[in-house]
């Protein structure tokens, strides 16, 4: 039994819990953070990699009750995956809130918000039922809420209230699909759904329990033409919690889409590809020219995760091997890079003292050090070679023209290119242009906002030196994912 | 039965959804209150919607027990769905002391281009 | 007077002006590659190229596969050897600037990236390299930053050459589909593949578009003038000798697969015709030294597009020797522009004459690097010409077409006459045109050396041709399988082509006397020009729909995005559920209804519609209130009755909460909608309740296997020791969801709190 798999949700717990109980002394309680991040980190490569490296799988039954009647965790490649993204970012993104908010007033609550959310997130990508899903889900959203709504600014509020709105749609819709399922097929263990509806073969109604899914993880993911909620709310907070949520949230629903696609609905993920391409093309489209026509950075990038979501949605659409591993290789590049450009961003917003581009200038001449960050995610971003970008594209590319989708693979190039045109912009008029004065502007900077940053741009550049390796994990994953008889045999033992 | 649960959740929803488009916040999250309620009657249907006698061990046999698991489901639905809407309440009381009304229409400031 | 000269003599041949020591690894890495591949030389000219590969990316078909054969060889060549005199350069012309680590960082990278471009043996690695050199040139266009217009061409540049490395990209990836692979060994021992393929157009046109863009080619040609506005050491290197040439070598490496058909020779004699033509035609009508360079350099790029699209051994010997005459003369050119340009700080041609009595070394230069482009022996450039003017003569049976084509050519050479006359002849000896704005003050040496290096090369290499032969041979064996040209020599004896470079130069020195008489004048930009269409595009066309689409789309109602959403789900799932006929086995069951239950839900229709009918907010509440209380009963009657007391007790906290709030609530409003808006609300309201109705209906009686409620309801007492399954399974058997319930409650109340007690003290 390998019992250490409860770790990603209890660590962060029992951090939460200790950073409640020490509220009044900031000290301990930025230990405690700490520590709880450092520790996922270190378990995720100390113990959970090398076991996954020979076994492939792991599993732990919750209250030792057999599967399907107790609730199982199931660990594959793709959820070690995406909680070592989870796990490192939620680090950097930590340290970088703590020298945020140090001596803040909203400081002894962010602790505890951050930890649960992180916990959230673990839940949900090592839970292998559908209804604990929904319920690590919903963890994962409470805490966003009070993460984005902490400093009580009127931004901040109208952008909590419509991004709570348009989740309790997701919400609803999840809990719809969930129960459909459980009404066809009379349980709730993902494996166990996987087997039963196998069996009954492609029928109308699971196509439309999978396209329920596909509302509530689409609101999630942010993809067209259900993205309203994500460039009304995440700029409004604070930086931190922009990139923090930014970086991780959205590839949750992402996620989610992977295992039940794969694992419950693969007829139907055949069936349904010109939905899933279209949807792509569309959100590719919608989201990078919201870029452009935005003049603030934090909302240029909240557009351009949208835009980034629809490449990830056509690596899922492609449904071929090589599609589905560029897909995991996209994902890691992306997290990476998004949230260390909302860093990079966090940083200029303190030195300038604003967020409009056209009010920022000179950075080149007065912050060499941090041009050069940005040129390093934001080429990556725009997919230049040799950076993680390029290869991420590359793959995706290549999958669709295996797959003769030419007008997505078009669309894809295109949005590039715009994609690149909106970096230069930042570029041009942050760091390029000259300065011009402006309030609010600090001189002095505290360290842990540059170890952040520079921790995940070095990641970034090891995602695209070693993209070789990389994408021989995410083959392995995707294998993982295409053949789950050996998923069903290490949860259900048969 | 079912025709009749079918015709109220089907309600339910549709007056949710309709007081999702109002203007005023209180009555957006009333909304999503109904919306909670039809989704876990939805939920409730899902078990199986027969008569029966209450799941608990020794009010007779087991197979006409009613379902119990999409109970336990709504249980939990119901509570989560409490702690959001209380959240919802005071941010909308936070609305009002920031924004001075509780009118939709003049929280568009997160959205100018 | 002579002590005079003496300490001016020590003082620059002991210290090199502008001398850091962080040059000298650059330096080095020039010199070095450069003597590595004139090592290999030998080996690649013999046919046994150079290689090296390392396997990197299998899965995407990536590797790091190096290969050094002739037609890399000419190109590393010039790359690295140019490169080195490049930064020998920069020392003194650089020297004072902000930001010099930034400069030689981006160039280095540059070189590497353009010797890595010909050296690549996987199309995919050429491609990575291609894009750093877009990149490095962006950095290098846009060194002083601070300037718009140096924001601009570099922005121009880079999107230029970009969407056309991005189609390239595309056609990479089709050709590799075709192959199987992305290696240049394995495409290139089938060429034929390729071209009997349904494909070939698609990678045909693809593979052009990256082509002519970074070869600055009609239509995309507009870049590369403005892209004077870099330092001009940057624009020797990259815009004249090497950058602009990748694009060529691109098209001679992939001749073998491209060419032979219709398309490809019609496509790049016309683009290359054109560009040739519009080239030298603009080049005459420029005041600046660079803008004369540049647009000869359009000309010249346009010639050797031309020449490989015929398709024939001599006219591509033509164009590999056009390619390395044209490097060394115009690099020669471009560093005596920026020595003038340091010197005087002017660079008009109509201010400046008479230079010769300030820098007569530097006016040897020009002298030897204009005699090679206007095509005079014993220079390379005389042995480019006659090969370009045999070529054209040769190309076709038809008269009228090789005529006419010997014709166009050599318009395009007299202009470079007439032009070499002007930068060679003018700009020393003839008489200023008015006040420069810098007095000349000695010229550092190291600014006239490299190009004397560059000038006597092409001379040096003009009159021993023999030095080029092999090299050049086995190239044109690469480009077009098979071929063979002639051998290179000055004299080939009278010939048509001695004939037609009489005429050129008797025409250049008439077109020159002509210029003389109505100097350039500065005229505006044609408002129909692909500079014009570039303009519009990415300044008017593209920000206009990037706002009007946002802005509509996100336009800050909520009503609007919840409406979005709610009407696409229904109109995916409905429709979904309206196709698969479902709906049609309605099992309307014909048991009786109990009047309870009627009643119930006639109660609570009735609430629900009193909640939205409803016109205080208050009685939308108490509203509220009653629809759960009938939903309690609903559980009740169902025989939930955990279920039912949790939801009395949860309704009426609501209930509560929702009353405490309400009461410090602002006075309600009464809200007008318009009676289309009204309807398209209902519409959507009423579809979502039908959806959901209908997918109650629908699931109804449907199991794929019995419910696992059997094993709760049979194992609860024994082995969980409890006798309320539902209980049992939240707390035991799903404990791990409760956790997750009571973490959800938890944070909603810090939440709550944070919003209530935690404010930032206003500034």
């Amino acid at each position: 039994m390998t019992l250490h798999l409860v770790l990603p949700v209890a660590l962060p717990l029992a951090g939460a819990i200790l950073c409640l109980a020490f509220y009044r002394v900031a000290r301990v309680q930025r230990a405690i953070a700490l520590s709880s991040c450092a520790g996922l980190v270190l378990y995720l490569a100390g113990v959970l990699w090398p076991l996954l490296n020979g076994a492939g799988y792991a599993t732990l039954r919750i209250g030792n009750w057999p599967a399907p009647y107790g609730i199982v965790l199931a660990v594959d490649l793709l959820s070690a995956i995406m909680l070592s993204l989870a796990a490192v970012v939620g680090l950097a993104v930590l340290v970088y809130a703590l020298a945020w908010f140090r001596r803040e007033p909203e400081e002894p609550l962010l602790y505890p918000l951050y930890l649960i959310l992180l916990m959230g997130l673990n839940g949900a990508f090592l839970t292998g039922d559908v209804f604990n899903l929904y319920v690590f889900f919903e963890i994962m959203l409470v805490s966003s809420f009070g993460l984005m709504a902490l400093g009580g600014e009127r931004g901040q509020i109208e952008g909590t209230i419509k991004y709570l709105a348009i989740s309790q749609l997701s919400s609803a819709l999840f809990l719809l699909g969930a129960g459909l399922l459980y009404g066809l097929a009379g349980t709730l263990n993902m494996a166990d759904l996987a087997r039963k509806l196998a069996a009954s073969g492609a029928t109308p109604y699971t196509a439309i329990a999978a396209l329920l899914f596909l509302g509530a993880f689409g609101i999630k993911a942010a993809v067209f033409p259900l993205f309203f909620w994500l460039p009304a709310s995440y700029h409004t907070a604070k930086t931190p919690v922009t990139a923090i949520l930014g970086g991780l949230l959205t590839k949750v629903g992402i996620y989610a889409l992977c295992r039940l696609y794969t694992l419950l609905f693969p007829v139907h993920w055949a069936a349904q590809r010109s939905l899933f391409l279209g949807i792509a093309a569309l959100t590719m489209v919608v989201g990078v020219l919201g870029a452009v026509a935005q003049g603030d950075i934090k909302r240029l990038l909240s557009f351009h995760i949208i835009s980034q979501i629809g490449y990830l949605i056509m690596g899922l659409g492609l449904s071929s091997t090589l599609a589905m591993a560029a897909t995991l290789y996209f994902m890691v590049h992306i997290v990476l890079v998004k949230t260390g450009l909302f860093l990079i961003a966090g940083i200029a917003e303190q030195v300038t003292g604003t967020t409009d581009l056209y009010a920022m200038g000179g950075l080149l001449r007065r912050r060499p050090f941090l041009a050069c960050l940005f040129l390093i995610t934001a080429m990556s971003l725009a997919g230049l070679p040799p950076l993680s970008g390029f290869y991420a594209k590359l793959g995706l590319v290549i999958a669709g023209l295996q797959s003769q989708e030419y007008w997505v693979v078009a669309v894809a190039l295109g949005v590039s290119m715009l994609t690149l045109f909106s970096m230069v912009k930042i570029w041009t008029q942050a760091f390029m242009k000259k300065a011009t004065t402006a309030a609010g502007a600090k001189e002095q900077l505290r360290p842990g906002l540059y170890v952040a940053a520079v921790g995940l741009a070095a990641l970034a550049l090891v995602a695209a030196v070693g993209a070789g390796p990389i994408y021989g994990v995410a083959q392995r994953a995707s294998q993982q994912l295409f053949d789950s008889s050996a998923y069903l045999v290490a949860v259900l033992g048969r | 039965m079912l025709i009749l649960l079918a015709v109220v959740i089907g309600v339910l929803f549709a007056t949710g959804v309709y007081l999702l488009f109002r203007r005023s916040t209180v009555r957006l999250i009333i909304g999503l209150a109904l919306l909670g309620h039809a989704a876990n009657l939805f939920l409730f249907t899902m078990g199986g919607i027969r008569p029966g006698i209450v799941p608990i061990v020794g009010a007779g046999p087991v197979e006409q027990m009613v379902d119990p698991v999409p109970q336990a489901l709504i249980l939990t639905a119901i509570v989560i769905g409490f702690g959001i809407q209380a959240f919802v309440l005071i941010l909308s009381y936070r609305a009002h002391e920031e924004v001075g009304t509780d009118d939709l229409d003049q929280m568009k400031s997160t959205d100018v281009t | 007077m002579a002590s005079h000269l003496a300490t001016d003599r020590s003082k620059t041949l002991l210290r090199v002006p502008g001398w850091r020591w962080p040059l000298a690894p650059v330096l080095a890495l020039a010199l070095g590659l450069f003597g590595f591949v004139l090592r290999r030389a030998p080996a690649a000219v013999a046919g046994t190229p150079w290689e090296a590969a390392l396997d990197w990316l299998p899965a995407l078909g990536l590797s790091l596969h190096l290969r050094l054969d002739s037609l890399s060889l000419i190109f590393a060549l010039l790359i690295t050897g140019i490169g080195a005199l490049v930064v020998a350069y920069s020392m003194p012309y650089m020297q004072g600037e902000q930001g010099l680590g930034r400069y030689y960082a981006s160039l280095t990278l540059f070189m590497l990236a353009m010797f890595g471009l010909v050296m690549a043996g996987n199309l995919l690695l050429l491609f990575v390299f291609w894009e750093l050199t877009s990149i490095s040139s962006y950095l290098l266009i846009g060194f002083r930053h601070e300037e718009a217009e140096s924001q601009e061409a570099a922005l121009q540049a880079l999107l230029v050459t970009g969407a056309g490395g991005l189609a390239m990209l595309a056609g990479i990836v089709l050709i590799g589909q075709v192959y199987g692979s992305f290696d240049l060994g394995v495409i290139l021992a089938e060429p034929t593949r390729l071209r009997a393929h349904p494909l070939y157009g698609w990678a045909l046109g693809l593979i052009l578009a990256g082509a002519f863009t970074k070869s600055a080619q009609f239509p995309f040609h507009f870049w590369l003038p403005k892209a004077m506005v870099a330092p001009t050491p940057v624009s020797a290197y990259l815009h004249s000798a090497t950058m602009v040439k990748a694009g060529i070598y691109l098209l001679a490496r992939l001749s073998p697969l491209l060419g032979g058909s219709i398309a490809w020779q019609a496509t790049l004699t016309t683009a290359g015709g054109l560009t040739m033509l519009l080239g030298a035609w603009q080049a005459l009508r420029q005041h600046d030294l660079k803008g004369i360079l540049a647009y000869t350099t359009i000309s010249t790029l346009g010639m050797m597009v031309a020449l490989l699209g015929l398709g024939t051994a001599e006219a591509s010997q033509a164009a590999l020797v056009t390619l390395v005459a044209h490097a060394l003369y115009k690099g020669a050119l471009f560093l005596v522009a920026g020595a003038v340009d340091h010197e005087t700080g002017t660079r008009d041609v109509r201010l400046l004459g008479g230079f010769w009595a300030y820098g007569p070394a530097l006016g040897l230069v020009a002298a030897l690097a204009a005699l090679s482009m206007a095509g005079l022996p014993p220079t390379l450039g005389f042995v480019a010409k006659e090969l370009g003017y045999s070529a054209a003569l040769e190309w076709s049976e038809q008269a009228i077409a090789s005529g006419g084509l010997a014709l166009l050519v050599l318009a395009a050479n007299a202009c470079n006459v007439a032009l070499a006359v002007v930068l060679g002849y003018r700009v020393f000896f003839g008489e200023p045109g008015g006040p420069w704005p810098r007095k000349p003050h000695g010229m550092p040496w190291l600014l006239v050396l490299p190009g004397l290096l560059l000038a006597g090369a092409s001379w040096l290499v003009g009159i021993l041709p023999g030095l080029l032969d092999g090299a050049v041979e086995r190239a044109v064996g690469l480009v077009l399988p098979g071929a063979h040209a002639g051998h290179l020599a000055l004299w080939h004896g009278w010939s048509l082509p001695l004939a037609l470079s009489m005429v050129t130069l008797a025409s250049g020195a008439g077109l020159y006397a002509l210029w003389r008489r109505r100097p350039p004048a500065p005229c505006g930009e044609p408002r129909l020009s692909a500079l014009a269409a570039y303009r519009w595009l990415v300044y008017r066309a593209l920000p206009g729909a990037a706002s009007g689409l946002t802005r509509t789309l996100q336009n800050g109602s909520l009503r609007f995005y919840i409406m979005v959403i709610l009407a696409s789900t229904v109109l995916v799932a409905g429709g979904t559920l309206v196709r698969s006929g479902l709906l049609s086995r309605g099992s309307l069951s014909s048991e009786a209804y109990a009047w309870p239950e009627l009643l119930m839900t006639a109660l609570l229709v009735a609430a629900a519609l009193g909640v939205v009918l409803a016109p205080t907010r208050l009685g939308a509440i108490l509203s509220l209130g009653a629809v759960g209380s009938m939903v309690t009963l609903l559980y009740v009657r169902f025989r939930a009755p955990d279920l039912a007391l949790t939801q009395l007790l949860i309704e009426a906290l609501t209930v509560i909460l929702l009353l405490q709030v309400f009461h410090y609530l602002p006075p309600g409003f009464e809200e007008h909608v318009r009676p289309r808006r009204a309807a398209l609300e209902i519409a959507v309201a009423a579809s979502v309740g039908l959806l959901m109705a209908g997918l109650v209906l629908m699931a109804n009686g449907v199991q794929f296997a019995p419910p696992i409620a059997r094993y709760y309801l049979e194992q609860s007492a024994p082995l969980a020791h409890g006798h309320n399954v539902v209980n049992v399974i939240l707390v035991d058997f799903r404990g791990y969801d409760t956790l997750g319930e009571i973490t959800v409650l938890a944070t909603a109340a810090i939440g709550v709190y944070a919003l209530l007690r935690v404010r930032r003290r206003k500034a």
